[in-house]
């Protein structure tokens, strides 16, 4: 990112191709939709551009990008709108879970489904503590940073979100099948 | 410990973040407390499950918005740093090949006057029908170009396309003309500017001038007339200037676009 402010855009490709893949899983889980996810990484992207002269060498450039995304994904909630979207059907086959294959076993992704589930119940703010303390990237000093929290609230929060969503998660599985 | 010490410790305790000793202590605490081993299970699980949960993988057209962005700011960087006027010297430097060269441009050269004939008949909103009429004429285009750019494919795609085709080290006459007719025709600002990017590499084509001095009437963007007027300076493409003076005195251009062409005119 040094090199991005001082002028050499080709890296700002470099640090695409390296963090994009775990920042879309981070915002895709964090806000459920996988479009809104793209486009709010493409947001967080241009802003490192944008803001690239704002960077200082201070702390590592994964929090510095998780700020942004976490400042984007207020953003866009904030500006998102209640009309529903309409989407090019062309596009649609692109949209398809390609993630799992069909041999892939029911129950799990009826596991992973109900996992989606408890973490949609979360708070907001729950999921994203949660989702931030699940990163290999980020210690909780970072994390404290992104969230301008006390190291030991940021631990606390998180702690108490895996709770809940343990606790949602359970409830899931006990639900009867509608 | 108690039980409200080992429950505070769970988390770290399944992600093996706890020292030795704290660890020791909080599962020698587990092993004789069932209430607490129960909780530290299902934390662990669910720790496990989550940790498990695919990361859904982003599309295609992520990866080419993003490189377009990086693209387009390179663009504005290279222009902020005088880019014209090296693109200038190195069509300078080409332009005593230019001659050598005729025979192979000749047929570039039919392809745009029919590119430029399109532009005179078409009017802004140019319907399929008119595109349609026009690539059958000029008979040209790329499979490339066929399929991402004339088909209404996704902005990112055709983006993609563009700067796919400006990397080419000899792009072949339909590239040249597919890159000309997206900077002509494109919906999107990016796209065009990023064809108009591509072509700088060969400004010392006859087609490839003619090109952009045929869009300049019709485009509507004050960037992208900005950017195409810098390249006809660039090029000293000399029969831009009957253009360039039409615009320095049309007062429903936008103020940088006349500033522009003023300068380019005292530069030609």
């Amino acid at each position: 990112m040094l090199a991005v402010r001082d002028g050499d855009l080709d890296c700002m490709g470099e640090l695409f191709e390296r963090h994009h893949g775990p920042l879309f899983g981070y915002v895709s889980k964090l806000t459920g939709d996988r479009t809104a996810a793209e486009d709010i990484t493409q947001i967080v992207f241009q802003r490192m551009l944008k803001y690239r002269h704002t960077y200082r060498d201070q702390g590592s450039f994964t929090a510095w990008m998780y700020h942004l995304a976490r400042r984007c994904t207020c953003d866009h909630f904030r500006k998102a709108s209640p009309a529903p979207v309409a989407v090019d059907p062309s596009e649609l086959e692109s949209h398809a879970d390609e993630s799992r294959g069909a041999d892939e076993s029911a129950a799990s992704k009826d596991d992973h489904a109900l996992l989606h589930r408890a973490l949609s119940r979360l708070d907001s703010g729950d999921r994203e503590v949660l989702l931030l303390s699940r990163l290999q990237e980020l210690s909780f000093a970072e994390i404290a940073g992104i969230l301008e929290c006390s190291v030991g609230a940021a631990r606390v929060r998180a702690h108490r979100a895996l709770r809940s969503l343990r606790d949602q998660y359970h409830r899931l599985q006990k639900e009867p099948l509608t | 410990m108690n039980c409200q010490t080992c429950t505070d410790h769970m988390p770290e305790l399944a992600d093996a973040k706890l020292d030795e000793k704290t660890a020791a202590l909080v599962r020698a605490h587990l092993g004789g407390c069932p209430a607490c081993s129960g909780e530290f299970e299902s934390l662990r699980r669910t720790l496990e499950a989550l940790d498990a949960l695919p990361a859904a993988a982003p599309s295609h057209r992520l990866r080419a918005r993003v490189m377009g962005d990086i693209e387009a700011e390179k663009l504005t960087l290279r222009r902020q740093a005088g880019w014209a006027s090296s693109i200038r010297a190195a069509a300078d430097s080409r332009r005593g090949r230019r001659f050598a060269l005729l025979p192979l441009l000749v047929p570039s050269l039919g392809a745009c006057a029919l590119v430029a004939l399109g532009f005179m008949l078409g009017e802004r909103t140019a319907t399929q029908r008119q595109l349609a009429d026009l690539r059958s004429r000029v008979d040209t285009m790329g499979q490339l170009f066929e399929q991402s750019v004339l088909q209404k494919r996704a902005t990112g795609e055709r983006l993609e396309t563009v700067l796919t085709a400006g990397e080419a080290r000899r792009p072949d006459e339909r590239v040249i003309n597919g890159l000309i007719n997206s900077m002509a025709f494109d919906t999107s600002v990016n796209v065009r500017l990023n064809a108009l990017n591509a072509l700088y590499s060969h400004a010392d084509q006859e087609v490839v001038r003619a090109g952009v001095l045929a869009c300049l009437p019709r485009e509507t963007s004050p960037l992208v007339q900005v950017a195409m007027i810098d390249f006809l300076v660039a090029a000293r493409e000399h029969a831009a200037a009957p253009e360039l003076r039409r615009l320095v005195g049309d007062s429903q251009a936008d103020i940088d676009v006349r500033e522009s062409a003023r300068r380019a005119i005292e530069l030609l």
